[in-house]
């Protein structure tokens, strides 16, 4: 490596060096440019290929002048049109040139890895790409934009809460049971997060999902890269966007719980058909049915009282750029806010306990020519966001909502004293919420990168060098603001007095406070060597070397544990290489050769190969001459390695640590207390970083220019992944060190894909559109002990795939229990599930657990959408989906009463008829129906039916219309009144609707219980102002 | 030209500093420094501090799996599973033990498979490394693996005990990145266990010292590894392990055979030869107490109440020499008899052991129960037992004590528990005996007579299940007179005796006993000299009546010597006595094979459903089935199930058989 590093150095030295002179003749050109209807068109970019530098803009009046030699390349390029290129040798004096409205376009281009842009034709791996225009949707992380949206991305939003509310992704499902799983992100081509980003200030994002796209990052690449680059100005007047969106966020499905007597008349009967004393009397019921005595019989509805119906958002973004020849700035600014759904208004606190979002985001991309061959572009982006949080976390909020009845406790007891219930620790939502005090977290984050790029075509025509270093650091400041109440219990009986029975369970704490920090810093520099050259004209030739490294430290939360102040370090010798004949046949060479700090020595490098190729039948003549409809057909194949090595939480894994552990005495009476150490972890020699095995055959079609298809079918092996070994036999003695190895192994294959088709009927233009995404896993190896019965393990199925017991429905009689096979979960009654003898040994016990169904995260993703435009209208609308996904539910609201006094019942499991009733309770044996949704009811639990199994197994796919999207562009001649080019106003809905067969909560959320923060709904209404 | 020699020095004065950026390669993924002052396993040992640790961790297992005494049910439940002593509650752990309601599925608290390899892998590791401490001198590093070699022979023979023939760990380890497959390893033979565990504690015995310190005296010593073979070999040599065709069956993976298949009876004579380099090294005495006017006093006898001990009782107090080994009345490196013991600390298992012994009127836990069998087991202070000297009406179950008709009995006491041995009175918590307390800060607790009569605080009645001795007796051994554990009074630091030196004499006894008459062995001793060992009365003599004599008991008859079965009965019976609460019946009935036999008899005590007032007291005394510990051993029992968790990680093992 070293050798290698000198080598590229001093390259790099005599490069510079060379500068040689390049002469050609150099005339003015003049011309105006403007639209299909003749309207000029002001601020486009007309530049020369390959030399960014020179570039002037059009005027007012749709013209430009610049100097050119007689052998370049134009370059028009203006937001929302196809960018054009007229070769210089083709003007005869002042032209006009018309750009085209940007559609669906085998001009398309797209960023690829390394940062570089490729025209989508020549492509050779499985690249994704998205309009930007569609991820605009009022939340505030962008992730939530991805599922449906983006080709090969298979993810799922668990919680709504303001600041948390992101979706968890992965690139064509989550390949690898190892410890890091997730796609690598690259903002402006250096590792950052995803979530905050500011979405416009997107210009390009790409999803690169196939070996060949994602070689060159070698070790890093495995679980798929997001490209992302933010925008840059562009030379031409000064473009102002002012964007404001206002937004009502409601909540979606949530779950609603039931009232007091419906709980009460529940609880007796749950008691009864158990052959139990019902709970509560007839005069009990009527109490609560006339509100009499709203201390002990409180009869409460808390979602009401805690939950509001919704809560607002809104978004201001300003952004400016332009520029001249020698700079050109992009600079943006933008605030985020968002409520929580707390209901905190009418609490009597001078501070608000509602969480609460707040975000400032900036971003400030400058472009300097420094001489006409040198580029110097400088990047500052970052933002700030200020959290506020009820200081009890929402997962405790949502539980006691599912886990508090409408009578365990009233909101306040008529002698202002507090309730509680349980042990203390458990209070009403409505305490948790207003009267434990909060918390604020508050983030900050700064992300600078300097690029300089050095054209060398002094040396060679086509020859580039860009030099890039980042400096990205955040810290995270979380301080606690708490305090508890005091609590109180009131018996469920009054003295002789009449008076409440109160007991004091907890003592009051003040109002305390803490504080919390994370935080990091990471170094990123990169060197790459570009070349690309047509050369006969059919023979198109680039080449790619990059270096980088990259060090990212954790600087705050150092504990005594050395590995965690030492830095993360990636370094990498990554290249590529690729020939095009005619644009039709086409081939690509990648490789990363990359290093990780986190193994031993001599083992922490990796060569990672990619080849791929591709041959575009369309451009063959015959092709050309027969079906000139076929605008492209291509077929593409790809074979890598790639490589993951974030194997595991533990760093280091190649070395033993050794720490202070139990001790033996030696002496009499205690005397002599040796302080004992031991191996805690056991280095494992030979470890390497996990491999991926990566195939992917595409073809990509476009007919007509309006049906533009893509799709990819991909396998990869995952090897070598990254385990603790659990099965070390006892006797080795080594059980307890549990060291690691590159035991796993699993495939993942699938199909992802993309279709759309635009025309235009009339003055109606629109786009159909839709994706999908699917992947099926198969555990290959896994560590694991062998089992008898092979269903019960990993191993062979797909992976987290649920597993239960097979349910038969309800037991009829007593006879169909004497003769099924014993179940040994408890005694069974009629009316209890009735499950399968899987291993048929007569007895249904934990060997009758069989995988089924699919996985909790969805196997199949898809989505389907379409945008219409009329005159001045246009229209989008987006239907989201999942299938092959399987939950089990389970817990506190949905198994009913498993908690005796805790847990409340949701409305869903009220209704009569949804459950088995016996004919003793009901004098109608009519309701001792097998089918039911509920078995038999029972009181404190019980352990044969409050089991996983196919019985409450639920359905987790569903189908949303995740985005609706109405926008009116102002006339020009009404906007330039108010001096601006361009006013827009829009609508959206975000998430209005969903469909499920599964319809308690949301089954994206893939809670168990519903306890969790609903996924918001919302409206939003923008405005957009362009000057 | 000028503008491009212009932007040449533009360019490389701005790229310069990017290039220089990137350091060294190898240097830069290098993370060594970071771990220049942290322990690594190569480091670890050079230094003193971290070889003592690594030694003083390893046998932290001493302290609970490999405890017999362990009362938390880490060193396995041994002392609550044979026929002597039950303990309540905890989960009806006991019932569960006496009742074989275990499998290789389900092995209640007996986890040793799963925690003692752990010591012996780290004892071999600290083999493999410890010649690195340059900071210990020759002898020190010498003294430490031996330590060492002692710690893993030690776990080996308590896992050998448990599960018959081990898989054994190689000497240079494993190496943690070999398959699962190569680290599946089958079991050995018994002979081949017993031959490695022996070579480990010969290789202890020669390089520790023959004493210790008594801030050191929990580690091992020459004797008590020697100590520790000698039970080792007498083990293999006993009717379990020596041609026991009821094991033929058990092969490992390969299909060899793991036990002998022929008895050989020259087993005993290295069991005796190895018991007789304990006694040869002339260091352990059985301890003695001087003779006292107040306690328990033997009858008077011509021979042994005139001579001073080994010969006789004139000089000691049987009762105390007996009961002062266990209450703590003595240190441990005071005690000669003392030849290993471990879990020194004063917060062990002693401390609870008292904690369930002490009746519930006196703030303990009243949860331990000693069986009608135990107590019938005792011997009559004149050394006859006690269905001899019914036969002449000396001893009589009816009547009770008036206070003033028996030496050292208070009132109300069954008849049945006058005259006995002094080693009874030390052991066992008659109904009615008086509890000291001498610590109590409050009057009322000292010296209460507690009965366990129904409708009193320490009976059935005001107790749940488990705070009263079930078979209404209780147990005294390892109480210590001052002991209280409530308001103002403290408990007296016991000691474990792991091994003791009448351990020692009586196998020595044992294993001469099993040689034929007339026929003669060679063996080599220890110190390398070879000695002759046979059948010799004497020498058998020497182990038996020094335990007996120290108890205040007559030596036994000559025709008892003389006769092998007799003698046999004998043997066993004193161990019952002399280690009775010791975890060492469990295993003794289990090697002797008398456990079928013994192990299926019905648990009895007395009857815990009379009251004080009933007119019937006497019933009280009136030998009761406990049906709440029913008791069951089958032929699979004589050796614990190999765990299930273990047979699916490790192919090649093979199940004991019956499991």
């Amino acid at each position: 490596m070293e050798n290698i590093k000198r080598i590229i150095c001093s390259l790099f030295l005599m490069l510079i060096c060379a500068f040689a002179v390049n002469a050609q003749t150099v005339k003015e050109i003049r011309g105006i440019v403007t639209d299909v209807n003749n309207d000029p068109l002001t601020g486009v970019s007309v530049f020369i290929k390959n030399q960014p530098t020179l570039v002037t803009a059009t005027d007012i009046n749709g013209r430009f002048k610049i100097k050119a030699g007689q052998y370049d390349i134009l370059v028009l390029k203006y937001i929302g049109f196809t960018i054009k290129e007229v070769p210089v040798s083709t003007i005869k004096g002042e032209i006009v040139i018309t750009m085209d409205e940007e559609s669906q376009n085998l001009d398309e281009v797209v960023v690829t890895a390394g940062g570089m842009s490729q025209r989508k034709i020549t492509l050779t791996g499985a690249i994704s790409t998205v309009n930007i225009k569609t991820m605009k949707v009022p939340t505030g992380n962008i992730s939530n934009a991805l599922v449906g949206n983006v080709t090969g991305i298979i993810g799922r939003q668990t919680t709504g809460e303001p600041g948390e509310n992101n979706t968890e992704f992965w690139i064509r499902g989550i390949s690898t049971f190892g410890a890091n799983a997730k796609a690598l992100v690259l903002v402006d081509g250096i590792e950052r997060s995803l979530d905050e980003l500011n979405v416009e200030d997107i210009e390009s994002f790409s999803v690169l999902k196939d070996a060949s796209a994602t070689a060159i990052y070698g070790s890093r690449g495995a679980n798929g890269v997001l490209v992302i680059n933010t925008k840059r100005g562009e030379a031409g007047k000064v473009n102002i966007n002012l964007k404001s969106e206002e937004g009502y966020n409601t909540r979606s499905r949530t779950p609603e719980f039931t009232d007091g007597i419906t709980y009460a008349k529940m609880v007796n009967e749950a008691r009864t058909t158990r052959y139990q004393d019902p709970i509560y009397s007839n005069q009990d019921i009527e109490i609560i049915g006339r509100n009499l005595d709203t201390d002990l019989f409180p009869n409460v509805n808390w979602s009401d009282i805690v939950l509001k119906n919704g809560a607002y958002n809104n978004r201001e973004t300003l952004s400016l750029s332009g520029g001249g020849t020698t700079a050109r700035y992009y600079v943006s600014g933008s605030y985020f806010k968002e409520d929580g759904m707390y209901d905190t208004a009418q609490k009597s606190k001078k501070y608000s306990t509602n969480a609460s979002y707040e975000r400032y985001n900036y971003r400030t991309n400058v472009d300097l020519n420094i001489t006409q061959t040198t580029l110097l572009k400088i990047g500052v982006g970052g933002y700030l966001t200020n959290e506020t949080k009820p200081r009890m976390s929402s997962s405790d909020i949502w539980s006691s909502l599912s886990n508090l009845t409408p009578l365990t406790v009233p909101r306040m007891y008529s002698n202002g004293l507090i309730p509680t219930y349980g042990d203390g620790n458990t209070m009403n939502p409505e305490v948790q919420l207003s009267q434990t005090g909060y918390l604020t977290k508050w983030e900050n984050k700064v992300e600078t990168n300097v690029t300089l790029e050095q054209d060398l075509k002094s040396i060679l025509s086509g020859l580039k060098l860009i030099g890039t270093f980042s400096f990205d650091t955040d810290n995270t400041n979380i301080i606690t603001r708490a305090k508890n109440p005091e609590l109180w219990y009131a018996d469920r009986r009054r003295d002789s007095q009449g008076n409440l029975v109160m007991r004091r369970v907890k003592e009051a704490s003040l109002m305390k406070q803490s504080s919390e920090s994370s935080g990091q810093r990471r170094y990123y520099s990169e060197l790459k060597l570009n070349y690309e050259k047509i050369l006969n004209k059919d023979h198109r030739i680039s080449s790619l070397l990059m270096y980088y490294q990259q060090e990212k430290t954790s600087t705050v939360g150092i504990t005594d544990v050395v590995t965690t102040s030492i830095p993360y370090r990636n370094m990498a010798l990554s290249g590529r290489l690729t020939y095009g004949y005619k644009d039709r046949y086409l081939t690509d060479f990648n490789f990363g050769y990359t290093g990780s700090e986190n193994f031993e020595k001599g083992k922490r490098f990796g060569f990672f190969p990619a080849i791929s190729a591709a041959w575009v039948i369309s451009e063959e003549p015959f092709i050309q001459d027969n079906f000139y409809w076929l605008n492209m057909f291509k077929v593409r194949y790809s074979y890598g390695e790639v490589g993951n090595d974030q194997i595991a939480s533990e760093r280091f894994p190649y070395m033993s640590f050794i720490t202070t552990s139990a001790s033996y005495n030696w002496g009499e009476y205690g005397s002599n207390n040796v302080q004992g150490y031991r191996i805690t972890t056991m280095g494992s020699s030979n470890l390497t970083w996990e491999k991926a095995q990566k195939h992917n055959l595409g073809v990509d079609l476009v007919i007509g220019n309006k049906f533009n298809a893509t799709v990819d079918f991909f396998k990869d092996i995952r090897r070598d992944i990254f385990m603790q070994r659990s099965q070390m036999p006892y006797s080795t003695g080594l059980q307890d060190l549990r060291p690691y190895a590159n035991i796993g192994e699993m495939e993942s294959k699938g199909v992802d894909g993309t279709t759309s088709f635009t025309d235009k009927i009339g003055e109606v233009g629109f786009t159909l559109r839709g994706n999908f995404t699917y992947a099926k896993t198969n555990v290959i190896n896994y560590d694991e002990a062998d089992n008898a019965l092979p269903y019960q393990m990993t191993k062979g199925y797909r992976l987290n795939q649920t597993r239960g017991l097979i349910s038969l429905g309800l037991f009829e009689n007593q006879e169909d229990i004497d003769t099924s096979p014993t179940q040994t979960f408890g005694v069974c009654l009629p009316g209890d599930i009735k499950y399968k003898d899987v291993n048929g040994d007569g007895l249904v016990n934990e060997k009758d657990v069989v995988p089924m169904g699919y996985t909790t995260v969805p196997c199949f993703v898809y989505g389907a959408g379409i945008s219409l435009n009329w005159r001045a209208f246009d229209f989008n609308i987006l239907f989201q989906g999942t299938g092959k996904s399987d939950f089990f539910i389970s817990g506190k609201s949905v198994y009913p009463f498993i908690g005796s006094e805790t847990g409340n019942i949701l409305k869903n499991v009220t209704n009569p008829e949804d459950r088995w009733i016996s004919r003793e309770i009901s004098n109608d044996p009519a309701t001792e129906n097998i089918n039911a949704m509920l078995p038999r009811l029972s009181y404190g639990g019980n352990a044969n039916n409050y089991r996983n199994s196919t019985y409450w197994k639920k359905d987790g796919s569903y189908l949303r219309m995740k985005n609706l999207e109405f926008g009116y562009n102002i006339p020009r001649e009404v906007s330039r009144k108010f001096f601006a080019e361009n006013v827009r106003v829009g609508f959206i809905g975000y998430n209005l609707l969903v469909f499920s067969a599964f319809d308690w909560w949301d089954p994206e959320i893939g809670s168990s219980d519903g306890a969790a923060y609903p996924i918001s709904k919302t409206y939003s209404l923008n405005l957009t102002v362009n000057f | 030209m000028k503008r491009y020699y212009k932007n040449l020095i533009l360019g490389i004065a701005v790229l310069s500093p990017m290039v220089f950026s990137f350091t060294s390669c190898s240097s830069y993924l290098d993370v060594d420094k970071y771990f220049d002052d942290v322990l690594t396993l190569d480091t670890a040992f050079t230094k003193r501090v971290y070889a003592e640790g690594f030694l003083s961790n390893a046998f932290e297992v001493m302290e609970d799996e490999v405890c017999d005494m362990s009362t938390g049910g880490l060193g396995g439940y041994a002392l609550f599973a044979s026929d002597d002593l039950l303990r309540m509650g905890d989960g009806d752990l006991t019932k569960k033990y006496q009742n074989g309601e275990y499998s290789a599925s389900n092995t209640l608290t007996e986890d040793k498979w799963k925690r003692v390899y752990e010591p012996v892998r780290k004892a071999t590791t600290i083999i493999y490394y410890i010649d690195n401490c340059k900071e210990m001198t020759m002898s020190e590093r010498a003294d430490v693996k031996a330590q060492a070699y002692f710690l893993r022979a030690y776990a080996y023979w308590v896992l050998l005990r448990q599960y018959g023939p081990l898989p054994l760990i190689p000497d240079a380890g494993f190496d943690i990145s070999m398959t699962y497959e190569q680290l599946s390893v089958q079991r050995n033979t018994l002979d081949e266990c017993v031959n490695n565990i022996e070579q480990d504690f010969l290789k202890a015995a020669m390089n520790l010292p023959a004493v210790r310190t008594a801030n050191n005296i929990g580690r091992p010593t020459r004797g008590a590894a020697l100590a520790a073979r000698a039970r080792l070999l007498l083990y293999a040599a006993s009717p379990l392990y020596n041609g026991n065709e009821d094991m033929f069956s058990l092969k490992n993976y390969d299909g060899q055979k793991l036990f002998p298949e022929e008895y050989d009876e020259a087993k005993w004579a290295r069991a005796a030869a190895a018991a007789k380099d304990v006694i040869n090294m002339k260091q352990y005495e059985l301890y003695v107490a001087p003779s006292t006017e107040t306690t328990v006093i033997p009858p008077l006898n011509d021979t042994y109440s005139t001579l001073n001990y080994p010969d006789g009782w004139a000089d000691i107090d049987p009762f105390e020499s007996y009961r002062q080994i266990f209450n703590g009345a003595v240190a441990v490196s005071k005690n000669r008899e003392v030849i290993f013991t471990r879990a020194n600390d004063p917060e062990n298992a002693f401390g609870d052991l008292l904690n369930l012994l002490m009746p519930f009127s006196l703030s303990g836990n009243n949860s331990i129960a000693v069986t009608q069998k135990q107590v019938n087991a005792y011997y009559m202070r004149d050394g006859r037992s006690i269905d001899d000297a019914k036969t002449t009406g000396d001893y009589q179950e009816l009547g009770f004590t008036t206070g003033t008709d028996y030496d050292f009995l208070p009132p109300n006491v069954s008849l049945q528990y006058a005259n006995r041995e002094p080693r009874f009175y030390a052991s066992i918590a008659y109904n009615g005996s008086i509890w000291e307390c001498e610590s109590a800060s409050d009057a009322k607790f000292r010296n209460q007579q507690i009965f366990y009569y129904k409708d009193l605080s320490d009976g059935k009645l005001y107790n749940n299940a488990d705070k009263f001795p079930v078979t209404g007796i209780g147990m005294k051994k390892y109480y210590n007179k001052e002991d209280f554990r409530g308001a103002g009074g403290y408990v007296v630091v016991k000691f474990e005796a792991a091994i003791r030196y009448a351990d020692v004499l009586l196998w020595y006894a044992e294993a001469l006993n099993e040689l034929k008459t007339g026929k003669s062995y060679t063996i080599t001793a220890f110190t390398g000299e070879d000695v002759t060992i046979s059948r010799d009365v004497e020498q058998m003599r020497y182990g038996m009546k020094r335990v007996r004599v120290r108890a205040g008991l007559p030596d036994l008859a000559d025709n008892i010597y003389n006769d092998p079965d007799a003698f046999r009965a004998s043997l066993k019976h004193e161990r019952q006595i002399e280690f009775f609460a010791e975890s060492k019946r469990y295993y003794d009935l289990r090697r002797w094979k008398d456990a079928m036999v013994q192990e299926n008899m019905p648990i009895t005590g007395c009857n815990v459903d009379i009251t004080k007032g009933d007119l019937l007291r006497q019933d009280f005394y009136k030998e009761t089935v406990i049906t709440t510990y029913p008791k069951l051993f089958l032929p699979s029992m004589y050796l614990w199930p190999i765990p299930q968790y273990e047979l699916t990680r490790n192919k090649r093992l093979t199940q004991n058989p019956g499991w």
